[in-house]
């Protein structure tokens, strides 16, 4: 089971003076579970969420985000060496940060212009695979893995048939199959990534990528908003199958209670001025959509 | 260069135009030096080809056009509230400080021959001047030719945060006969966060060869826009051009030309990118009728410093005759990789299906024809911000359409 | 490293090199580009007369004319010091230049074919070592399979002594002559190898005619010069250095091409250059498309210090047709200028261009293209879109349109994007696991690929390993 940790994480946007954004935030997610991540706009929901991933915009000024793995996180043939289960996140590029299973669902997807969706996809799997090796091979081992040459057979667009783990017909069937539990056009997979997709099909793609890609933990920023009731409803499949079938733990960032009818939290946290002001079950999320965020402040500052 | 203009030109006919504007000494030798350079000095540059150029300004006679001491014009000129709308000796002497810190600040004298002429000789000078705060519309300065050769010059100054609307109209009045020269340069300065709109309407008659050049320099904040329309001269030679210095200035250019007859339209617009977060937006749309033949330069220039550079360029041109000639070339010269950039370039005809369903509606094939040229410059007058710059420019095409 | 002066070292060039630079000046003053070089070229080939006369009245314009600055802004040529070349065109030097060996080759061009996966054979041949045999083979199945049919395939050298009639017609008559520009002069006076293509009436050549066939001919050289002539209703595809990625050691190519596209033909010409980045590259490309003919070029510029690449075409015949498709990728002290040139001399003539181009490490890329439509060549229509994209500031990209249109029933279009390359969309590709290198290399990648999407797929192949290369290179 694997466990990332927030503890007093302290972040400025990157620039000399950058304004600063998160001042302590400690959270724990375990695989498996469903928080909810709330707050008014500000607060540094997404701050967080960028910062777990690895944006370059942001620096961390104090604290520390760790992911902790054990025996079986990647498989059962997956061998993690005792010295191996810790991993302090923030020393991590954002690419090996997602081979160790973070997945960030984007507010905002980028739209790549001529990269098929299947191509990026299947491209993402493989290296996730490969870096993940070579994060967790021998140390001397090393050396020889970067020696490794690649070159294209196929088409370039379609990337190579020998190349990485998953071949280009097993990943066809393994996309098929996910795009259709999230009730996704097939034609998606022809389509270049985002590219002139509406906001919903964005959201549902950022679903479809964690639900190939098996992240441990995935932090989805505002997956909900700009859906419509059908497409919410899909896309909460989605995040409950991430859960149920894969074992994924989910940070949910959202400002609305809507979609926690479909997708049900373990814990609710709330975000304020750059920490979190309060924790608590379902009921909190309830209490919040009544009565707003006034209460939560007045709470925090009383106890101040 | 080789022109031979200097044969009818002399030191004391400089030296004789500056003294009747009671010009202080520096600028009496900066008209001299002028004069001087003429001989090392090139033509405008104009668009190559393999095996052709765009423009020939070589083929200007410049010996018969050129009549130095007996410029004559009538200038009007309409000012608003707060600011100073001087002619060239009134600026000098109550301004002089202003004049000899801008004048020549924007505009090299000795950049190319034209401009090197137009310094040496100028007549008719104006200065804008906007002082600090201070919001001005409907300053006008109208310019009728009355003799062989006319040089013009204008300085713009606005100071922190102003905002002026300036506009221009050149014309030609009916004594004189035979070809005849125009020649104008527009130096703007914009002062931090200031705005300047500057419209010209030139509709000069079809003898006259005009040369003209117009360029601002927009500090931190400023913008410079530009509306130019060309709907006279023999042969026009125009460039309109920003230098967005200051970080965040921005520029729009707002371009539109209906050429006829043998017309020759050679027009430009060009912006340099240079403080950071600068945007700009050069907009043309030209019809062509006749013989006439339309040249048309767009430069947008990122530097290296330019980061976040947003720049714009759109450029289309209606032909509607069989023996008119359409160029352009619209360029982009980026040195950031900050930039976003695009330019684009049409041309064509009036569209035979719009025509036809308009005709099979009952209108007589002329007056469909017409409306569609009008509506073709829809899109640029929409643009126009300046009512009157716009109602006139639409009068001038719609009198055009129906000769 | 540096490659460039390793090898000289490793072959033992270097001294020639000295040489040259020392006797240069000397070798200039006295002699130059003189007539007695081209009779020795002419001599040492077997040449028949007529073809000496060429390259004499050739010669005599060459040095009548001026160099090339009709396009502002092109690059430097001033370097180009063309009677330092002299040494090399002449035959006995030509061969000296050959590698001798496929160890003496510099890492650079050995990595470049070992990561294309080009067979050892093929290594030979492409470096000038033995392998002959192979590449005879094959050009003698080509021969044979199409001989009955008419066509004609073989190098210039065969051409000029085999086919005298049809070379006299078309030989730097109709479509470059050398009085066209200097460099165009030089070649008619020093051109030596290149390729021989006739494709008779009603006739389809359903593979690519790779230039590769030629290897074997001797006096491949800098200047050679390619003949295609496709008869009406014929079709064939040539490719060039398709996977040639070709090291010279000479710092100037000066290739001719020319093509003529009778009525109903269709050909296709596609290159890709990957020149060692000490090369100017300044070549003549024409074609003439007769009425309802298709003339396609297709170009990969990655390689040269710098390139002057402007293919053209002349749409001569009513309802001809011209696509041209180009992709220059400028890295590290490379200047990469591109475009297209095509005039429209009939009706309803129809031409699209279409140019990528990318700049990074402090490579220039240029795309300057004219598109002219004479009066009277009514309804044709043509659409230029020009996307350029930049890695990072040191880099510049410039976009420099001709327009001349002098017949109104027509429809014009023209379109140029400049970007960058993002950083958020490198974080997102980042954050599904691809390392920065492969999610900049897939945007490149993606930003190409309406262009490859439309290239014979061993082309797009190529085009996308080589590009691939470059990044790998400069990104360490």
């Amino acid at each position: 089971m694997a466990r990332l940790e927030l503890s007093n994480l302290h972040a400025k946007v990157a620039e000399d003076d950058g304004e600063k954004i998160l001042d302590g935030v400690d959270l724990e997610v375990f695989s498996g579970e469903i928080h909810a991540l709330m707050g008014p706009n500000g607060s540094g929901k997404s701050t967080t969420a960028k910062v777990i991933a690895g944006h370059p915009a942001y620096e961390v000024t104090d604290g520390e985000v760790l992911l902790h793995l054990e025996e079986g996180d990647f498989g059962e043939d997956f061998e993690i060496a005792e010295d191996k289960r810790t991993w302090n996140l923030l020393e991590l590029e954002p690419n090996e940060r997602a081979a160790l299973g973070i997945f960030l669902g984007f507010q905002y997807p980028a739209e790549i212009e001529g990269v098929t969706m299947t191509n990026f996809l299947r491209t993402a799997l493989n290296a996730k695979l490969e870096e993940r090796e070579e994060l967790f091979e021998d140390d001397d081992a090393e050396d020889e893995a970067e020696e490794e040459d690649v070159g294209y057979e196929t088409s370039p667009m379609e990337g190579n048939v020998d190349e990485g783990e998953v071949g280009v017909a097993e990943f066809q069937q393994l996309l098929q199959e996910k795009m259709e539990q999230l009730d996704m056009d097939s034609k998606f997979a022809q389509r270049y990534l985002n590219a002139g997709f509406s906001g919903g099909e964005k959201k549902q793609n950022e679903v479809l990528q964690a639900a190939i890609l098996e992240p441990s933990i995935a932090v989805l920023d505002e997956i909900d908003s700009g859906l419509d009731i059908d497409r919410l409803q899909d896309v909460s499949k989605g995040i409950n199958a991430l859960r149920d079938e894969q074992g994924t733990g989910v940070l949910q960032i959202t400002h609305y209670q809507r979609i926690l009818d479909y997708v049900e939290p373990d814990h609710v946290h709330v975000m304020l001025d750059g920490k979190i002001a309060e924790s608590g079950g379902p009921e909190l999320a309830e209490k919040l959509e009544d009565e707003g965020y006034d209460w939560v402040r007045e709470q925090v500052y009383e106890t101040a | 260069m080789s022109t031979q203009v200097h044969a009818n030109l002399t030191r004391e006919q400089v030296e004789q135009i500056s003294a009747d504007l009671d010009e202080p000494e520096w600028l009496t030798e900066t008209r001299v030096e002028a004069l001087e350079a003429l001989d090392d000095l090139d033509m405008p540059d104009v668009i190559r080809t393999p095996g052709r150029d765009w423009t020939n300004l070589h083929a200007l006679d410049f010996e018969t056009l050129v009549d130095p001491l007996n410029a004559a014009e009538d200038k009007d000129r309409v000012s608003d509230e707060g600011i100073e709308v001087l002619e060239w000796s009134e600026a000098l002497a109550e301004h002089g400080d202003l004049v000899e810190e801008h004048f020549a600040s924007v505009v090299d004298p000795e950049e190319n021959y034209l401009t090197a002429l137009s310094t040496a000789l100028f007549s008719a000078g104006t200065v804008i001047y906007v002082p600090e705060g201070v919001d001005a519309e409907d300053v006008k300065i109208r310019t009728q030719m009355n003799s062989r050769s006319l040089f013009n010059y204008t300085l713009v100054v606005t100071e922190e945060s102003s905002s002026v609307t300036i506009l221009e109209r050149q014309s030609t009045g009916d004594d004189v006969e035979g070809e005849r020269y125009y020649s104008g340069i527009v130096e703007v300065v914009a002062g931090e966060n200031s705005r300047v709109q500057y419209g010209a309407l030139q509709n000069l008659d079809e003898e006259t060869y005009n040369y003209t050049l117009k360029r601002g320099h927009a500090d931190t904040y400023a913008t410079v826009d530009w509306i130019e329309g060309n709907i006279g001269s023999r042969l026009t030679k125009s460039s309109v051009e920003t230098y967005l210095k200051g970080d965040s200035s921005e520029t729009k250019t707002v371009g539109a030309f209906f050429g006829h007859d043998d017309q020759h339209i050679d027009i430009a617009a060009r912006v340099w990118h240079q403080g950071e977060h600068t945007t700009a937006d050069l907009v043309t749309r030209g019809v062509l009728d006749d013989q006439a033949r339309s040249v048309y330069e767009g430069v947008q220039d990122v530097g290296t410093d330019a980061w976040d550079t947003s720049s714009y360029q759109r450029e289309n041109t209606l032909m509607l005759s069989d023996e008119s000639e359409a160029d352009a070339s619209p360029k982009l010269i980026i040195n950031n990789h900050d930039t976003e950039a695009s330019h684009s370039a049409t041309v064509g005809q009036v569209d035979a299906q719009d025509l036809f369903y308009m005709t099979s509606r009952g209108v007589h094939p002329q007056v469909a024809k017409n409306m569609l040229v009008e509506g073709f410059f829809v899109p640029v007058l929409d643009e126009v911000d300046v009512d009157e710059l716009r109602d006139d420019l639409e009068e001038l095409v719609a009198e055009r359409l129906r000769e | 490293m540096s490659s460039d002066q390793d090898h000289l070292k490793q072959t033992d060039t270097e001294k020639r090199f000295e040489f040259k630079k020392e006797e240069s000046s000397a070798f200039k003053a006295e002699k130059g580009l003189t007539e007695e070089t081209i009779r020795v070229i002419s001599e040492d080939k077997d040449e028949p007369q007529w073809m000496l006369d060429r390259r004499l009245r050739a010669l005599k314009q060459f040095h009548e004319m001026p160099m090339p600055d009709d396009w502002p802004g092109a690059p430097d040529l001033s370097e180009v010091d063309v009677d330092e070349i002299v040494p090399y065109i002449r035959p006995d030097v030509e061969t000296r230049g050959g590698v001798d060996d496929w160890n003496d080759l510099p890492d650079e061009i050995k990595d470049t074919f070992d990561k294309l996966g080009i067979p050892e054979a093929e290594k030979n041949a492409l470096s000038g070592v033995g392998a002959q045999y192979e590449s005879e083979v094959v050009y003698q199945n080509m021969q044979e399979r199409w001989e009955e049919k008419g066509v004609i395939f073989c190098d210039m050298d065969k051409a000029v002594r085999e086919h005298p009639e049809i070379l006299k017609e078309y030989f730097m008559t109709k479509a470059v002559p050398p009085s066209d520009n200097k460099f165009a002069a030089l070649h008619g006076a020093i051109w030596s190898g290149g390729s021989f293509v006739y494709v008779p009436e009603d006739t389809t050549v359903d593979m690519p005619v790779q230039a590769y066939f030629r290897m074997n001919s001797d006096g491949m050289g800098q200047f050679e010069h390619t003949l295609i002539i496709a008869e009406e209703n014929s079709e064939v595809h040539y490719i060039e250095g398709c996977s040639a990625p070709k090291y010279s050691e000479f710092n100037l190519h000066s290739g001719g091409v020319e093509v003529f596209v009778k009525e109903n033909a269709h050909v296709q010409y596609s290159t890709v250059q990957n020149w060692s980045k000490n090369t100017y590259n300044l070549n003549t490309k024409r074609a003439i498309a007769e009425e309802n003919a298709t003339m396609e070029w297709v170009s990969g510029s990655m390689g040269s210090k710098a390139t002057m690449l402007y293919p053209s075409t002349i749409l001569k015949g009513r309802g001809a047709t011209d696509n041209h498709i180009t992709i220059a990728f400028a890295g590290e002290g490379q200047n990469i200028d591109t475009g297209a040139k095509v005039y429209h001399n009939a009706p309803d003539t129809k031409s699209t261009i279409e140019s990528k181009s990318i700049s990074k490490d402090g490579g220039r890329t240029n795309y300057r293209g004219l598109v002219h439509i004479s009066d009277g060549a009514e309804n044709s229509s043509t659409s230029v879109e020009c996307d350029a994209l930049m890695f990072d500031n040191e880099s510049t990209s410039d976009t420099m349109p001709y327009m001349e249109i002098q017949e109104s029933k027509v429809d014009v279009a023209h379109e140029a994007t400049v970007g960058k390359i993002g950083d958020e969309d490198v974080f997102y590709l980042q954050s599904r696991g691809l390392d920065d290198d492969d999610a900049k290399q897939m945007i490149v990648a993606g930003f190409i690929e309406p262009i490859t999407e439309e290239l014979p797929i061993e082309y797009a192949v190529e085009l996308n390993r080589l590009i691939e290369l470059e990044m790998e290179g400069s990104l360490g």
